[in-house]
């Protein structure tokens, strides 16, 4: 272990209550550490360096700690004080705590109110027997769709997501144009509620797979979706999370219009 | 005939009990309430009520008492009173039979004081086995482990994780540190004194 590292060490002592603070000569811990400062070579030192002084600075401050108990009313000397603790006997100990022990007062009670309310609770509560009754599961057979049923049921899209999202991104260029702005319930408001959402839903993952923009501006209460002329749709880069509302009354709100 | 009191003096009295019953019944895990929640519960003059209900629990020997996060401030700020925390403790003391009623034994008690003596006089912080090492002098290895263990979990002394034993919250609204220094070293003066 270097010099530096034992002083370290040393100071860390006094932060950890094995020593007292005063039993650090402050000028040799500085000394070692000026002694060591021409010979620094690399970062490590340097960190080295840096450690040690912030250990001795941690001392200086426990020093001053120390002469600030000092002079407070509360202190006594340490070797004093341990000494009286020792002569005593321990009813001695036990009858001068008593004297200067004030105990806390802390109640427990259950009020008429509380226990009135925890009534009407008891009677509201389902017993347990009817609450863990055996669901009612009617078993079914299974049985074989074909994939044009499938998609019929809505199960299963028509294409691809990724041909989904290619054609939709499609419409939007041709509607607005190449970088055009459209007024986002204009693109995703359909004639049906459940076609809004849908087109709401797919406009997420065109605007997370980087197909167009979302332009959000909360003080205009504007929210336009922009067409991206240039593709990003790139696997490895960071997707974009777009959480929107499908709020009924605002669909209902825009249809009237 | 009735007395007739004012609306005022109602409110005030309402505010009063509302004081008691948020300082005398347990609210959180911890007892006692913070400042600002008195002062939500009891408005802007959450503090003349204290003092006026201190003033009234003195025949019952009890009494508000005020532990700031900072024992070592001398005049709060406002905000550092709401942040204080307040109890309802003993305006006296406890007998030997008292404490004893309430569950302490002699041995515990004295090993208690020894160990909040010996945390103040190294600065209110010491080695646990420095205060362990101390209480053996008197009392058996096993039983001083659990007893430090005991005031840990009573809220008494607290343990830091390089193993630096405080004085925690029970100790602080609980204990007259200053009373009890200056009790052990005149006891200590005088026994020193009778022997030469």
């Amino acid at each position: 272990m270097s010099e530096l590292e034992s002083v370290i060490n040393l100071c860390r002592m006094v932060q950890s209550g094995k020593i007292e603070p005063f039993d650090i000569d402050f000028d040799y811990v500085m000394g070692v550490i000026q002694k060591h400062y021409p010979k620094i070579k690399d970062a490590k030192d340097f960190c080295l360096d840096a450690e040690a002084l912030k250990e001795l600075s941690s001392v200086l401050e426990r020093q001053n700690q120390w002469i600030e108990h000092k002079s407070t009313t509360l202190y006594k000397d340490p070797f004093m004080l341990s000494q009286s603790l020792m002569a005593l006997d321990i009813g001695a100990i036990a009858d001068i705590f008593l004297r200067s022990w004030h105990p806390l007062v802390e109640m427990e009670q259950i009020s008429a109110r509380t226990l009135a309310e925890s009534m009407a609770y008891w009677g509201d509560l389902v017993p347990f027997a009817e609450r863990w009754q055996d669901l009612d599961i009617e078993e079914r057979e299974t049985g074989i769709a074909t994939r044009d049923e499938a998609r019929l049921m809505g199960i299963i899209l028509d294409e691809g997501f990724t041909e989904t999202i290619e054609e939709f991104w499609k419409e939007l260029g041709e509607r607005v144009g190449p970088g055009g702005r459209i007024d986002y319930w204009d693109w995703i408001g359909a004639e049906t509620y459940e076609d809004s959402v849908y087109r709401a839903y797919l406009t997420v993952f065109m605007v997370g797979y980087g197909y167009a923009n979302a332009d959000w501006d909360r003080l205009m209460e504007e929210h336009t979706i922009i067409h991206n002329v240039e593709l990003r749709p790139d696997p490895g880069q960071a997707k974009v999370s777009l959480p929107v509302m499908v709020d009924y009354e605002e669909w209902k709100l825009w249809r009237n219009e | 005939m009735a007395k007739r009191v004012s609306k005022s003096q109602q409110l005030y009295q309402r505010k009063l009990k509302d004081a008691v019953h948020i300082l005398f019944f347990t609210h959180h895990k911890l007892p006692g309430v913070r400042g600002w929640e008195l002062r939500k519960e009891l408005g802007s003059d959450w503090q003349n009520i204290l003092e006026v209900l201190d003033k009234q629990l003195q025949p019952l020997d009890l009494k508000v008492t005020q532990v700031l996060d900072d024992p070592d401030i001398v005049e709060p700020t406002s905000t550092q009173l709401q942040d204080a925390r307040y109890y309802i403790t003993m305006r006296g003391t406890v007998d030997q039979k008292t404490a004893k009623t309430i569950g302490w034994r002699i041995d515990d008690i004295a090993g208690l004081a020894v160990s909040v003596a010996y945390i103040i006089s190294k600065q209110g912080k010491a080695l646990r086995q420095d205060v362990e090492r101390v209480l053996e002098e008197k009392l058996p290895g096993w039983r001083v482990k659990l007893n430090i263990d005991r005031y840990i979990n009573q809220g008494y002394l607290g343990e830091d994780e390089q193993g630096l034993l405080f004085l925690d919250w029970r100790a602080r609204a609980e204990v007259d540190s200053k009373k009890l220094v200056d009790l052990v070293v005149s006891y200590g003066k005088r026994e020193q004194g009778l022997s030469t």
